[in-house]
């Protein structure tokens, strides 16, 4: 735990300073290009959130077990963080680069309905304490995850109803060397965070577990 | 299959008595129009109007489709049926309420927005058909979901919506193909991407709702 804490900050520490003063600045979109190197460990860190999800809640379904259950609450609730890391620095990035906060693009479009979702996963949380509300809440982390491909599909479709002004870019070739290396480290930095934040969250959740059924079986 | 039908009769004699769904839903659809009308009332738009109309017209009446019960789901769940017989029961029962949203604003849709309406019904019967299952099959499963909790009425629109949000744009992309005139084929690319929405979420419906509701 100390451990994961200690290699997640040294790592940030390491990635966000090659990112912001040792890698080069891209000549077209010049500084806002850095953004990327938070963007983009951040979404790959949502992604590995919301397939801990969706295995925890099948498993919890399946097994009813309520360690899975805790870990998918603690995953979910990361999720939600990251994608509006996400959201936030993707906006931030569009406006300089493309021109605009936001644009109907299959990608952008996902993510943000995927926050819908999630943020609705820790609403039924909130509101359906319990084992009854436990089972709710993995039901809608499988959904979330099934409808992944048809709302990427729909807003293909939907593009293609209402053309974007915009040229998108695809990603182009692979980044060059001086780039890859911040990114992948950012990268690693934010996903060991992210264990550190999971493991935290879920041994806080056993320990109230564990409270609760004191207090009950003193009573 | 004649589990299915017989728990379908039996929801719509109990809606048939009290009439309590139909009339919350087509209330709040045909004045959902009546305001987005009043708010601009365009040809274009049409498409956009209906399936909002339909989408909230579902969230309000689909979290009643489990509370009618009396104790919800104990009762239905004594009875000696597969537990897969009853959402799917469910599933036809929701789907009929949104066929009788969709029957009863047509004549409103046509008046106040495009006569066009009227005109393509015969075409525009299959995305009504295909998106009103979608509604169906995600709102009752989350019905289910939520039928216990805490300011049910509140939390199905915030889980229903993002979820079906695919089949609202295919169904709306259809629609709007269909009110301007172009053949079927043109719109079968929406026509698709909702079948396999139903068909999807149909199954984990029935598997999830299994699961769900086993003790």
């Amino acid at each position: 735990m100390r451990l994961l804490l200690t290699l997640s900050l040294t790592l940030m520490l390491i990635g966000l300073t090659w990112a912001l003063a040792v890698a080069p600045t891209e000549a077209i979109q010049g500084p806002p290009q850095r953004i990327m190197y938070l963007h983009v460990p951040a979404v790959i860190t949502a992604y590995a959130a919301l397939a801990v999800v969706c295995v925890a809640s099948v498993l919890f379904l399946w097994r009813r077990d309520p360690r899975w259950d805790r870990l998918a609450l603690a995953a979910a609730e990361l999720a939600v963080l990251f994608i509006t890391m996400t959201l936030v620095t993707g906006a931030l990035w569009g406006r300089p680069v493309w021109g605009t906060w936001w644009t109907w693009d299959a990608r952008l479009t996902t993510t943000l309905i995927l926050w819908f979702i999630y943020v609705g996963y820790l609403v039924v949380r909130a509101w359906a304490p319990g084992e009854r509300g436990a089972r709710a809440a993995a039901v809608i982390g499988v959904i979330g995850i099934l409808d992944v491909p048809l709302i990427h599909w729909s807003a293909i479709l939907l593009r293609t109803l209402h053309p974007q002004p915009t040229v998108f870019r695809p990603e182009g070739p692979a980044l060059p060397v001086s780039m890859l290396i911040p990114l992948a480290i950012n990268a690693a930095a934010f996903l060991t965070l992210f264990l550190t934040l999971l493991t935290l969250r879920v041994r806080q959740e056993r320990t109230l577990t564990r409270l609760v059924e004191i207090l009950e079986g003193g009573a | 299959m004649s589990q299915v039908l017989l728990l379908v009769a039996k929801d719509l004699r109990l809606e048939w008595r009290s009439r309590e769904i139909v009339i919350s839903m087509g209330l709040v659809a045909l004045l959902l129009v009546v305001v987005l009308a009043a708010a601009r009332a365009e040809a274009s738009l049409t498409p956009a109007a209906m399936w909002v109309t339909y989408a909230f017209g579902a969230a309000v009446g689909f979290a009643r489709m489990f509370a009618t019960e009396r104790d919800p789901l104990t009762a239905v769940l004594l009875a000696p049926v597969d537990r897969s017989s009853i959402y799917a029961a469910k599933v036809v029962a929701n789907w009929l309420a949104i066929a009788v949203v969709q029957v009863a604003s047509l004549p409103l849709f046509g008046a106040l927005f495009t006569e066009a309406v009227w005109t393509h019904l015969p075409a525009l019967t299959l995305p009504l058909l295909l998106g009103g299952l979608s509604l169906a099959v995600v709102g009752t499963l989350f019905s289910a979901l939520i039928v216990q909790t805490r300011l049910r009425d509140a939390l199905l629109p915030l889980l229903m919506l993002p979820v079906i949000l695919p089949a609202l744009i295919a169904a709306m992309g259809a629609t709007t193909g269909i009110l301007e005139g172009q053949p079927l084929a043109a719109v079968a690319v929406h026509l698709r991407l909702l079948a396999a929405f139903d068909m999807l979420f149909a199954a984990a419906g029935m598997l999830l709702f299994e699961v769900l509701i086993s003790e």
